[in-house]
């Protein structure tokens, strides 16, 4: 949800399918394809796309821009722990503002849905 | 420009620290030559150090423990989620003594934390586990997911694991922690779930939002203000690495 509101202040339109993944294109968002490659470099951990997904960021964006981009990816592999540790339902305006857009980003079938009480 | 850099490898700093050093400006997590915030930098000494150190429900010795058993699981030969390592030979740790439900609890929070039930959680807490006492082990789970998981897609080393420090947990249990839309206790404090998660053990609320505000935005940032862009990303970037990220770990929160 959040990627669409800032997606709203700034030119151009923010398309949510980019969260499903790197074979698209940019979303809409800078870099954005490259940003979906290093993430999913670094959910797999396999050090040669690690690697080439890291080179080709820090090839066009620089390495500021790696070194944040890493950082904001390893704190949801923490906030995800967190809330499917916790059994955290979603916030109750959450979801209801979420609805129109879940099945287009294709959580509404995830475990961590199931079976966390509804707020 | 190539990325050759991340296989010269840097060198970690061993700790033998109190948990209030990581306020010395001169603690260094990392020794490199890449461009890491020292926000970033600090918050990371400061969980090792505290990591090291009693906690609300477990030992220095035990949060290490915790620590390395993350480590262990995430460098393992993948178990399916159904696969408990307390029960596998030789994929568990045996030179610890944490409870064999944390380190199942250790393992699948860290390998498959989409794929959690309810009715696993209450698997858990029948095997002897207080319920406040799991919520300290997942903040360490997840804060050490964090750390490690930063180092290795920079090719910097993980931190060395420190002695740890001596003391008795304080067993402190907030008056008001009962179990409310959570699986979990939580206090009765005003903020969006997934903050409150931890809520029941504050002291891993406190550490878990130091990390926070130094990988990504501070606390009451994170909704009230969702254009200003921080550090050298666009928050609009900031969002699309975190909604990525959690979907891969197929979390719906």
């Amino acid at each position: 949800m959040l990627l669409g509101l800032s997606g709203r202040h700034q030119e151009g339109e923010v398309t949510l399918d980019v969260i499903n993944g790197s074979t698209g294109g940019d979303g809409g968002v800078m870099h954005g394809r490259l940003l979906n490659r290093l993430v999913e470099a670094m959910w797999e951990g396999d050090p040669g796309p690690l690697t080439a997904a890291c080179d080709d960021l820090l090839a066009v964006a620089g390495v500021d821009v790696l070194v944040d981009a890493v950082a904001v990816s390893a704190n949801f592999h923490m906030m995800t722990r967190v809330a499917d540790g916790a059994g955290t339902p979603l916030d109750a305006g959450t979801d209801e503002v979420s609805e129109g857009f879940r099945h287009e980003i294709g959580v509404n079938d995830l475990v961590s849905r199931r079976h966390v009480p509804t707020a | 420009m190539g990325f050759g850099w991340r296989f010269a490898r840097s060198e970690s700093v061993r700790y033998a620290v109190g948990a209030s050093d990581w306020k010395n400006r001169d603690m260094s997590a990392y020794v490199t030559k890449l461009p890491i915030r020292k926000e970033l930098d600090t918050a990371h000494a400061a969980a090792m150090a505290e990591w090291s150190a009693p906690g609300t429900w477990w030992t220095g010795a035990q949060r290490l423990a915790i620590v390395a058993e993350v480590r262990r699981a995430r460098d393992a030969e993948r178990l399916a989620p159904w696969q408990a390592p307390s029960l596998v030979e030789g994929a568990a740790s045996d030179s610890h003594e944490l409870p064999s439900p944390i380190v199942d609890v250790v393992w699948r929070l860290t390998n498959h934390p989409g794929t959690l039930t309810a009715d696993w959680y209450t698997s858990i807490l029948a095997r002897g586990v207080e319920a406040l006492a799991y919520v300290e082990v997942v903040s360490i789970v997840a804060q050490v997911n964090c750390v490690d998981r930063f180092a290795d897609a920079l090719g910097l080393d993980r931190m060395s694991i420190p002695e740890a420090q001596d003391g008795e947990p304080s067993g402190e249990v907030p008056v008001d922690a009962e179990v409310r839309l959570h699986w979990v206790p939580t206090r009765d404090i005003r903020g969006p779930n997934v903050w409150l998660a931890l809520s029941g053990v504050p002291d891993e609320l406190t550490a878990r939002s130091r990390l926070s505000a130094a990988h990504y935005v501070e606390g009451d940032a994170v909704f009230a203000d969702v254009v200003s862009d921080r550090f050298s990303l666009q928050r609009v970037q900031m969002e699309l690495v975190a909604a990525r990220t959690s979907k891969l770990n197929e979390c719906f929160y």
